[in-house]
């Protein structure tokens, strides 16, 4: 087994060391000196330049581990592809659109996806895409034009950094029907389920599409105390949470799920 | 920098592109609320580029992008729709379209789109 440089977290600090990745368990070496087979991790994360690994079969045992993308990709491939999860060989489209605006080189890759505790991972030949189940906004069991042919997908809206994606997944049909169903449970927490009045759903497509207070109350002719009345209603709903200033909202999960589904029947 | 005519048949979104554009630093030229209008507008008043709705009263987008490109075949659209009205993009490329952005949509992503399409 290989070493490479890593950095691990232990006892709630960073510490340098090596790591071994081999074909089925990574081992990492001191301060941790663990040999983790990946058919028991559960679960996986990653933020940036670290992926956090969670093992066992309660999910006992956490790694963060920091490394150089070339590690953590390898690391990561072994892990979705033997890990402990639902597997499914299937076609993916991520992103397909990104931030309403289509993606012009999309395109279908096959590959395989893993579903997580936390999260949706595809992966192919070329990517490692991670979709964290509380980012997604949106699922749609819906139909798509491949190759002069309607076939069946699964159509997953979520937000890479504040900025609605939709991605696409393709396999047969009884296989959809089951990622679909999970997606569909696991985000049932940002279902819509207040009332939102026309004036809230005016001013939450405002702030999704990145317009600041003062634009927003010169847009619909509202006074700084109007608005922060329809702030206080985004932020008690869960729709929007404080950006940086007590003025200034983003839209939460459940907000983007709002408006995506509100555009289907326009705000007048 | 480009002389933009919105089409859109709801006020909320025209006014909502108009702002975006406009932070861009483009010219709105006009504004239209059904496809009818946008070809009347777009013969009066010749505009870099146009952002059309797709689902609109009297003329749909399709039908006005179709009408502006049969009237002036360079003229430079960007498709405007919905989420889950995707499958409109082929019919809308093959119409003539430029570009296509999906609402509910982000305002440097439009600029982008719309910057790329321009420099086209």
């Amino acid at each position: 087994m290989k070493s490479v440089p890593v950095k691990v977290e232990h006892e709630g600090r960073w510490v340098p060391t090596t790591m071994g990745i081999a074909e089925d368990r990574f081992r990492i070496d001191l301060p941790l000196k663990q040999e983790v087979p990946y058919k028991s991790v559960v679960d996986l994360e990653e933020k940036k330049n670290q992926v956090i690994i969670t093992a066992g079969a309660d999910g006992e045992t956490v790694y963060r581990i920091a490394s150089v993308e070339k590690v953590l990709a390898v690391l990561k491939k072994f892990i979705i592809t033997q890990a402990s999860a639902y597997r499914l060989n299937a076609f993916f489209m991520s992103p397909a659109i990104r931030g309403g605006v289509l993606v012009q080189n999309a395109q279908w890759e096959k590959g395989a996806i893993a579903v997580m505790k936390t999260g949706i991972w595809f992966v192919s030949q070329e990517k490692q895409v991670c979709i964290p189940l509380d980012e997604v906004t949106g699922i749609e069991l819906t139909s798509r034009e491949i190759q002069e042919k309607n076939l069946d997908v699964v159509k997953i809206d979520h937000l890479i950094e504040n900025e609605l994606v939709t991605s696409f997944v393709l396999c047969p049909l009884t296989t959809l029907q089951v990622l679909y169903n999970f997606l569909k449970e696991a985000t049932h927490d940002t279902e819509i389920r207040e009332e939102i009045d026309p004036l809230t759903g005016q001013v939450a497509m405002l702030v999704y599409s990145g317009m600041d207070s003062s634009a927003i109350e010169n847009m619909l002719k509202l006074s700084h105390k109007e608005l922060e009345a329809v702030y206080e209603k985004l932020l008690g709903s869960g729709l929007a949470e404080v950006l940086y200033v007590r003025k200034e909202v983003q839209l939460t999960p459940k907000g983007v799920r709002y408006i995506s589904e509100s555009v289907k029947s326009p705000i007048d | 920098m480009g002389r933009i005519l919105i089409v859109d048949d709801t006020m909320f979104m025209r006014t909502l592109l108009k702002n975006i554009l406009f932070s861009g630093g483009h010219d709105i030229v006009g504004e239209a609320a059904d496809g009818a209008e946008a070809l009347a507008r777009y013969q009066e008043l010749k505009p870099d580029l146009v952002t059309m709705d797709v689902v609109m009263p009297k003329m749909n987008g399709i039908e006005a992008l179709k009408a502006i490109k049969a009237a002036d075949p360079a003229a430079k659209v960007i498709m405007c729709t919905a989420v889950g009205q995707e499958q409109m993009v082929k019919l809308a490329v093959k119409s003539g379209a430029r570009g296509y952005i999906v609402k509910p949509f982000q305002a440097p992503k439009v600029l982008e789109e719309v910057k790329n399409v321009l420099s086209a």
